[in-house]
C-alpha cells in the first residue's frame, strides 16, 4: 500500500449528474430527492438531473459546469461504466478536464433494475452516490500513453470467414498472416454442394476466393499450421506458428497426384465425411489451395512408392516441424465449428445403420465432386423414401446444447429440394418442430420446397429402428395427436453446429472468454459483436456462434474493418490504470511475478526490485493483492480511494 | 377419442396458476420449458397399448391450466415410470417425475385412483401388495423356502405417518 497522501490540486469542486435514463432509473429511484441529497455532500458544488445524461445536451450540461463553475471532479449517477464510461471520459476531455477525474455511480444495473421499491431504491442510490463522491475526491489525473501498432494482422482459420477477413485486410493494404490447420483452406463451405436459398454452387463461389487468397501479394498463407503461442497486446502481438511437417517439399510439389495413385495405404477421407477413402499421401480435395500434398505419417507405412514416382522429387521423409514467429498488430479469430456428433443420440441409430447420415454427409453425397459424382445413392440404389430430421443436437438439453443452430432448417429445405431434383419420384418427409426461415429469401425458398412436394410433418422423432431392410421412424405427429411410423431408405439428420473441438485451446492461448453455449464470447452481444474482451482480437464466423454463409461473411467483414482500424491509425492508447511499485518498500521477493497473467512484471537485477511494464499491465490488481510488503498499488484504484468508497457506504448504515 | 376431448374448453374454467403450482412441486420444475415436440409421446410404451395416454397432451393441459381435468382423469395414473420420455426429452422436462408430481397434487386434493385405494387397503392389511395365505406358503414350502408371516404392523406405522390411514382419502377421487 502506498502510504503517501493523495494530492489534490487546488480546491475540490465536485459536480454530480443524476440520469433518469428515461424510466429505467426514475421509476425506482426518486431522482429529485437523490439530487437534493447529493448537493448536501461535502465538496459538491452542483448536483443536477437530466433525462438522458449520455445524450448530447446531457453531456453539454457537464461541459458547461466544468468550464463555468470550475468543476474538477465529475460524478455521474447513471448506468454501468461498461456502457458509458468512455462516453463521459470523452466529455471531460473535451471540456479540458483529465478524463480520469470521472466516477460513475451505477444506479441502474446495481439499483433501479434490480429493485422494485422506490423508497429502498432511492436509499440505495443515495449510498452509491455518496460512495462515488467520496472516491471522486481522491481521484488523480492520469496520462494516457500511446503505443505504436505493427501494420500486420493475423487471421486464425481459413474457412469462408477467415478467407473473407484476410482478403478485406489485405485489400486495405496491410499484410496478413493467414493460418489454417488443414492442408487446404476452404473450411466447411468447400464441402457443401449448393447453398440456400439461391442454390449457387458452393464451390463456384468459394474457389475463386481461395485462389485470390493464394495470389494476393499481401497475404502470407500458412496451411497445415497451428498457433503455438500468442504474447503481447493490441498493436504489438507476437504469434508463434507451428508449420507442421508435410513431408512433401511444397516448393517442388506440382499437385500432379502421381504420388497418391502410387500410395497403397487407404484411410477414410475426412473431406468426404468418411464416405470414401483417400491415401496416406493426400490433398484435401482436387481444388485445394494450396494445391499441394501432405503425408499423414501416423498411417504411412514408409514403402516409399510415392518417392519413386514423384517426378519433381518433392518427397522428404526427414522434414521436421518448423516454428515461425510473426509480429502482428491485430488478430482475427475464425476457427469455425464442428458438426454435432449424432452418436450422442443413440435412439437415432447413426452408428448402427449406414443409411442414417448427417447433413454434411448428404452434402458430399449430392456434390458433383463427391464420391458418387452427385448421384444420391444408398447401397448403390436411389432411395424411394427419404426422411430429414431437424434439430439433431440443437435445442436439446440431453446433449447440453440449448441453442438453435440457425442453419439446419434452411440446409434441410435445400437438401430436400436436391433430393426432389435428383430423384424426382422419391417421397421426401421433413420432421420439424419449428421452421425458422428468418433470412432474406428463406421463407420464399421454404414455400418453394413445399410446392415441390416435400412433406413437412410436425414431429420430433423418438427413435429409428430397422424393420426388414427398411428404416422406421417413430414419431408423434403432434398436429394429428397420433403416433406415426414412417418408413424410409435414407434418413438425413440435420446435425447442428457445436464449437470447434479446438475452441478451448484457442480460448486459452488468446485469453478469450466463452459463452454458456461454448462458443467464443464477443465483447457485447449487440453493440460490440466482433470485438472480444481483449483489445485487438476480433471474432469472425461460427467460432462466435452458429451462422449461415451470409452472416459469417458479414461478420468477417466487420472483424476485418475493426482489425484494420488500429493499424490505419498507427497507434493505440494504452490505459494508464496500471500497477505502481514503491521502490523503497519492494524486497524483490518476486512473488508478484508468478501471479501476473500478462507478463508485465520483471525483476531488475541491478536494483533487485520488481518493475512494471506499463504497456503490458492490464491493471487487474492481482500483484497488489499478493505483495507481502504491500508495496504495489494500482493507479485509479488505490487503497485510499476504495476505503473511502466503502466508508461512505457504511456511514449511511443505520 | 373420448367425449371429454371433444368438449370445448371454457377459458374461465382454466387455472393459469396451475403450471406454477406444478413447477413448485418436486419433479415438475421444468414443465414450462416444453415445446410440444412429441418425443415423449412417441417414446411411450404405455401409449403403444393405449392411445388415450399422451404425455405431451398432459403437459399441454397443465400449461393451459386444465387443472380439474388433469387431476381427476385416470391418465396421470397410467404412466409406468419407465423414464424413456425423460431420457429423450430435448427440453429436460422431467416427464416421469412430473407424473409423480401430478399424482402427489391429486392425492393431496383428494383425487386418488380407485385402483390405488384398493392397493392401499391390501397394503395396510397384509403389509405387502399381495395377501399371503396357506396356499402361497405351501408353494414356498415345495421350493424349500421358509413360510412368510402376514405382518402389517411396520407398514401401518409408515402409512399412518404419511397420512394414508388417518386421513382416509381413499376412494374420494373420481
Amino acid at each position: 500500500m502506498a502510504k503517501k497522501k493523495e494530492k489534490v490540486v487546488g480546491d475540490l469542486r465536485i459536480g454530480v449528474y443524476v440520469c433518469h435514463c428515461g424510466l429505467n432509473i426514475s421509476a425506482t429511484v426518486d431522482v429529485p430527492e437523490l439530487v437534493k441529497f447529493a448537493s448536501s455532500l461535502p465538496d459538491v458544488i452542483v448536483a443536477r438531473d437530466y433525462p438522458y445524461v449520455c445524450s448530447d445536451p446531457g453531456q453539454k450540461l457537464i461541459m458547461k459546469d466544468i468550464q463555468k463553475l470550475g468543476i474538477n471532479r465529475v460524478v455521474t449517477a447513471s448506468c454501468s461504466p461498461r456502457l458509458h464510461e468512455s462516453t463521459f471520459r470523452k466529455t471531460l476531455q473535451e471540456a479540458g478536464l483529465n478524463p480520469y477525474c470521472l466516477e460513475i455511480a451505477n444506479i441502474r444495473e446495481h439499483c433501479s433494475w434490480v429493485h422494485a421499491d422506490i423508497v429502498k431504491g432511492t436509499e440505495k442510490a443515495k449510498r452509491l452516490v455518496a460512495s462515488a463522491v467520496a472516491r471522486s475526491s481522491l481521484l488523480e489525473p492520469l496520462d494516457v500513453k500511446e503505443a505504436p501498432v505493427t501494420p500486420q494482422a493475423l487471421v486464425i482459420g481459413a474457412g469462408i470467414s477467415g478467407i473473407q477477413a484476410a482478403l478485406d485486410i489485405a485489400d486495405a493494404g496491410f499484410k496478413v498472416h493467414l493460418v489454417e490447420k488443414e492442408p487446404s483452406i476452404g473450411g466447411h463451405m468447400a464441402q457443401l454442394d449448393k447453398t440456400f436459398p439461391t442454390l449457387d454452387c458452393s464451390a463456384c463461389i468459394l474457389t475463386p476466393k481461395m485462389v485470390q487468397v493464394e495470389r494476393h501479394p499481401n497475404i502470407r498463407l500458412y496451411a497445415y499450421s497451428e498457433i503455438e503461442g500468442i504474447d503481447g497486446f493490441v498493436g504489438n502481438f507476437t504469434a508463434r506458428i507451428r508449420r507442421k511437417a508435410t513431408f512433401v517439399d511444397w516448393d517442388k510439389c506440382t499437385g500432379c497426384n502421381d504420388c497418391a495413385e502410387a500410395c497403397p495405404v487407404k484411410v477414410p477421407d475426412e473431406f468426404n465425411m468418411g464416405l470414401s477413402e483417400r491415401k496416406a499421401i493426400y490433398r484435401s480435395f482436387p481444388q485445394a489451395v494450396p494445391n499441394k500434398f501432405v503425408i499423414e505419417r501416423d498411417v504411412c507405412i514408409e514403402c516409399k512408392k510415392c518417392q519413386k514416382v514423384c517426378k519433381p522429387d518433392a518427397i522428404d521423409y526427414d522434414m521436421e516441424d518448423e516454428l515461425v514467429e510473426v509480429q502482428v498488430g491485430t488478430i482475427v479469430v475464425a476457427t469455425g465449428f464442428d458438426q454435432f456428433n449424432p452418436s450422442l443420440k443413440p435412439e437415432y441409430g447413426y452408428d448402427q445403420y449406414e443409411n442414417v447420415i448427417t447433413g454434411l454427409e448428404f452434402e458430399r453425397l449430392s456434390s458433383p465432386s463427391g464420391p458418387t459424382g452427385g448421384k444420391i445413392l444408398i447401397g448403390g440404389r436411389e432411395p424411394k423414401d427419404v426422411a430429414f430430421i431437424h434439430c439433431v443436437g440443437s435445442r436439446d438439453e440431453t446433449v447440453g446444447n440449448e441453442y438453435c443452430s440457425r442453419v439446419c432448417c434452411m440446409a434441410t429445405a435445400k437438401q430436400a429440394h436436391l433430393v426432389k431434383e435428383r430423384v424426382p419420384q422419391a417421397n421426401v418427409t421433413v420432421f420439424y418442430m419449428d421452421v425458422r426461415a428468418f433470412g432474406k429469401g428463406f421463407e420464399e425458398f421454404y414455400m418453394r420446397v413445399k410446392e415441390e412436394g416435400v412433406f413437412y410433418r410436425r414431429a420430433n422423432p423418438a427413435e429409428i429402428y430397422r424393420r426388414s431392410q427398411r428404416l422406421v421412424i417413430r414419431a408423434e405427429d403432434t398436429l394429428l395427436g397420433k403416433t406415426v411410423e414412417v418408413e424410409a431408405d435414407l434418413v438425413v439428420l440435420a446435425a447442428g453446429m457445436v464449437p470447434n473441438i479446438n475452441t478451448q485451446a484457442v480460448a486459452s492461448l488468446l485469453r478469450l472468454g466463452r459463452s454458456s453455449d461454448g462458443f467464443l464470447m464477443e465483447a457485447h452481444p449487440k453493440l460490440r459483436p466482433v470485438e472480444t474482451a481483449i483489445d485487438g482480437i476480433y471474432l469472425a464466423g461460427c467460432c462466435q456462434g452458429p451462422k449461415d454463409i451470409p452472416d459469417a461473411v458479414a461478420q468477417a467483414k466487420g472483424a476485418a474493418s475493426s482489425a484494420i482500424a488500429p493499424m490505419a491509425r498507427g497507434k493505440v492508447e494504452v490505459e494508464p490504470i496500471t500497477a505502481v511499485i514503491d521502490e523503497d518498500l519492494c524486497s524483490g521477493c518476486r512473488i508478484c511475478e508468478g501471479v501476473c497473467e500478462y507478463g508485465a512484471l520483471s525483476f531488475d537485477q541491478q536494483k533487485e526490485i520488481m518493475t512494471v511494464n506499463e504497456v503490458l499491465c492490464k491493471g487487474c490488481g492481482a500483484c497488489g493483492a499478493t505483495c507481502p510488503s504491500g508495496c504495489i498499488s494500482l493507479k485509479h484504484y488505490t487503497d485510499q480511494q476504495i476505503m473511502a468508497q466503502i466508508g461512505a457506504i457504511l456511514s449511511h448504515v443505520r | 377419442m373420448s367425449q371429454r376431448h371433444r368438449k370445448k374448453i371454457a377459458i374461465d374454467s382454466l387455472d393459469s396458476t396451475f403450471k406454477f403450482q406444478v413447477a413448485r412441486e418436486r419433479g415438475g420444475e421444468m414443465i414450462v420449458r416444453c415445446f410440444d415436440c412429441g418425443t415423449c409421446s412417441a417414446s411411450c410404451p404405455v401409449r403403444q397399448v393405449n392411445e388415450r395416454f399422451n404425455p405431451r397432451r398432459i403437459v399441454h393441459m397443465v400449461l393451459l391450466g386444465m387443472r380439474q381435468q388433469v387431476l381427476t382423469d385416470d391418465f396421470v395414473w397410467l404412466c409406468a415410470s419407465c423414464y424413456t420420455c425423460q431420457e429423450r426429452c430435448p427440453q429436460g422436462v422431467k416427464i416421469a417425475d412430473l407424473m409423480i408430481a401430478l399424482r402427489n397434487i391429486a392425492v393431496r386434493e383428494g383425487h386418488i385412483h380407485p385402483f390405488f385405494s384398493v392397493q392401499m387397503k391390501i397394503l395396510s392389511k397384509a403389509g405387502r401388495l399381495m395377501e399371503i395365505g396357506d396356499l402361497e406358503n405351501k408353494k414356498r414350502c415345495r421350493f424349500n423356502l421358509p413360510p412368510l408371516r402376514q405382518d402389517a404392523s411396520q407398514v401401518r406405522v409408515l402409512l399412518e405417518k404419511s397420512g394414508f390411514l388417518s386421513d382416509d382419502k381413499e376412494g374420494k377421487g373420481d
